[in-house]
């Protein structure tokens, strides 16, 4: 059996469970893991192992118990997200207050319309209610964009995310911002003065992993020359040296086809 | 607390995972009510204060509850899946506060060089079945290493130490670091063994 130099892989199974190996050793180590079943059964029980040393604290120091608090804020923040992430529910409730000022603006032009007559009152109704359902179309777009909005800041402020930037030489500059969430394995990315490509083109991304390029996401920028796309899987079990940027065809390429347009390093913190 | 019948009758771990995954938050309810304390325990010895191990638990069901869809139930237990994020979060935690307290040059002095090793943590009698039992066997297995073993495995553990670290903080040779690791988890894993928790299948 191979592995990392030095130590054997059975050697490295208890401290990566722990945590303890340097990044470098550690991206060896997965590299082995992914090839054998033996090691990946050895790195599950140390795991297991090591989910129990939380319970090792000394019976003799000063007790501490959970809060009785704490189970309602975690469900309070679970509900939270859970009303964040369901894109629908905030339009649900704009609908259902809207359904309330179109019955109240027609009872009042019902009203009016005893005296003025119901006919008139009635295309009056029609052009409050075309009015209304046009508002709230605007304002259902307008919270899906802050719901939407909202969604990148959180997960760009998730603890461990880290930004990589791309550049470019040109003028206007154009340049990238990646936002690397290594918890998740995914990747957002935020482009700027991007230059507009031809019809049939887009830019595409790629990682530079193992020093070859694996093909990610295709995206066109806005007229504003932005760009943004969201949960960009980022390649797994090798090691990551950089991202780049390349124009190809709209459905992508499996290789770079022309020259790279914007790259930049992804260390390792 | 919930009362009795407002809660769904309990499943296994996994099953709770898959019902979390399907959108159903009462299963964050039930896991709390398994692990919660397992969870304040590590994060509590981590970050060594009430108020931010509470907000790593808090942390770390949320990410449960976000990525409990891609939980793989063949690769290992519930607990120790959750144990994996709380830790993680405890550890992001104390970094951003060295980080402020870097920034901040008057805090530098007053920090203590290391975290509060030992936690004084003890779960609620009764909250989580087999807790005590566990917790009894933990710390006889723990009994059972030598100091220094004991000392190098907390400190991966709980300070997110790597075995360089390790080496560096102890002065002394990465080999023998390398060497008390290895023994020591083996030590552990052949007392603990009967005691892991429930299997995420």
């Amino acid at each position: 059996m191979t592995g990392p130099a030095q130590d054997s892989p059975q050697d490295l199974a208890a401290a990566y469970a722990l945590g303890a190996l340097s990044a470098d050793d550690a991206r060896r180590f997965e590299a082995f893991l992914a090839t054998s079943p033996e090691a990946q059964r050895e790195v599950q029980e140390y795991r297991e192992v090591a989910a129990l040393l939380a319970l090792g604290g000394p019976e003799s120091a000063a007790q501490s118990s959970l809060p009785p608090s704490l189970r309602e804020r975690v469900l309070a923040r679970v509900a939270d997200q859970k009303a964040r992430s369901l894109p629908a529910a905030p339009r649900a409730a704009v609908s259902r207050s809207s359904a309330v000022w179109v019955a109240l603006a027609a009872s009042l032009l019902l009203a009016v319309g005893l005296g003025a007559g119901l006919v008139s009152a009635r295309a009056k109704l029609a052009a409050v209610e075309t009015e209304l359902a046009t508002r709230n179309t605007a304002l259902a777009q307008t919270t899906q964009k802050l719901t939407e909005r909202e969604a990148t800041l959180s997960s760009i402020l998730e603890p461990g995310v880290q930004m990589f930037q791309l550049t470019s030489s040109g003028d206007p500059e154009p340049g990238i911002q990646l936002f690397w969430n290594r918890q998740r394995h995914e990747a957002i990315v935020h482009g700027f003065r991007l230059k507009p490509v031809p019809a049939g083109k887009a830019y595409q991304l790629w990682f530079i992993k193992d020093g070859a390029p694996v093909p990610s996401v295709t995206f066109r920028p806005e007229a504003d020359g932005d760009a943004k796309v969201q949960g960009i899987p980022v390649p797994e079990g090798g090691s990551l040296s950089a991202a780049a940027v390349t124009v190809e065809p709209e459905g992508g390429s499996a290789q770079p086809t022309t020259p790279v347009l914007l790259v930049g390093p992804l260390k390792q913190s | 607390m919930p009362d009795a019948a407002s809660r769904p009758s309990p499943g296994a771990d996994g099953d709770l995972v898959a019902r979390a995954a399907q959108g159903d938050e009462r299963a964050i309810g039930s896991l709390y009510d398994r692990y919660g304390a397992v969870l304040y325990a590590v994060a509590y010895r981590i970050v060594g204060q009430r108020a931010d191990a509470e907000e790593v638990v808090l942390e770390a069901f949320s990410q449960a509850w976000r990525e409990a869809p891609r939980f793989e139930a063949g690769r290992g237990s519930v607990a120790g899946w959750l144990t994996m994020i709380a830790r993680s979060r405890a550890l992001d935690l104390v970094r951003a506060r060295s980080r402020r307290d870097r920034i901040t040059a008057s805090a530098a002095a007053d920090r203590p060089d290391t975290p509060p090793a030992m936690g004084e943590f003890r779960p609620d009698p009764g909250r989580a079945l087999d807790t005590d039992e566990r917790q009894r066997q933990v710390r006889q297995a723990l009994e059972t290493l030598s100091p220094p073993q004991r000392q190098a495995i907390e400190l991966a553990y709980f300070e997110g130490l790597s075995q360089s670290e390790i080496a560096a903080r102890l002065q002394e040779p990465l080999g023998t670091v390398k060497t008390r690791v290895r023994l020591g988890m083996q030590k552990l894993r052949e007392c603990l063994r009967p005691f892991y928790f429930e299997r995420g299948t």
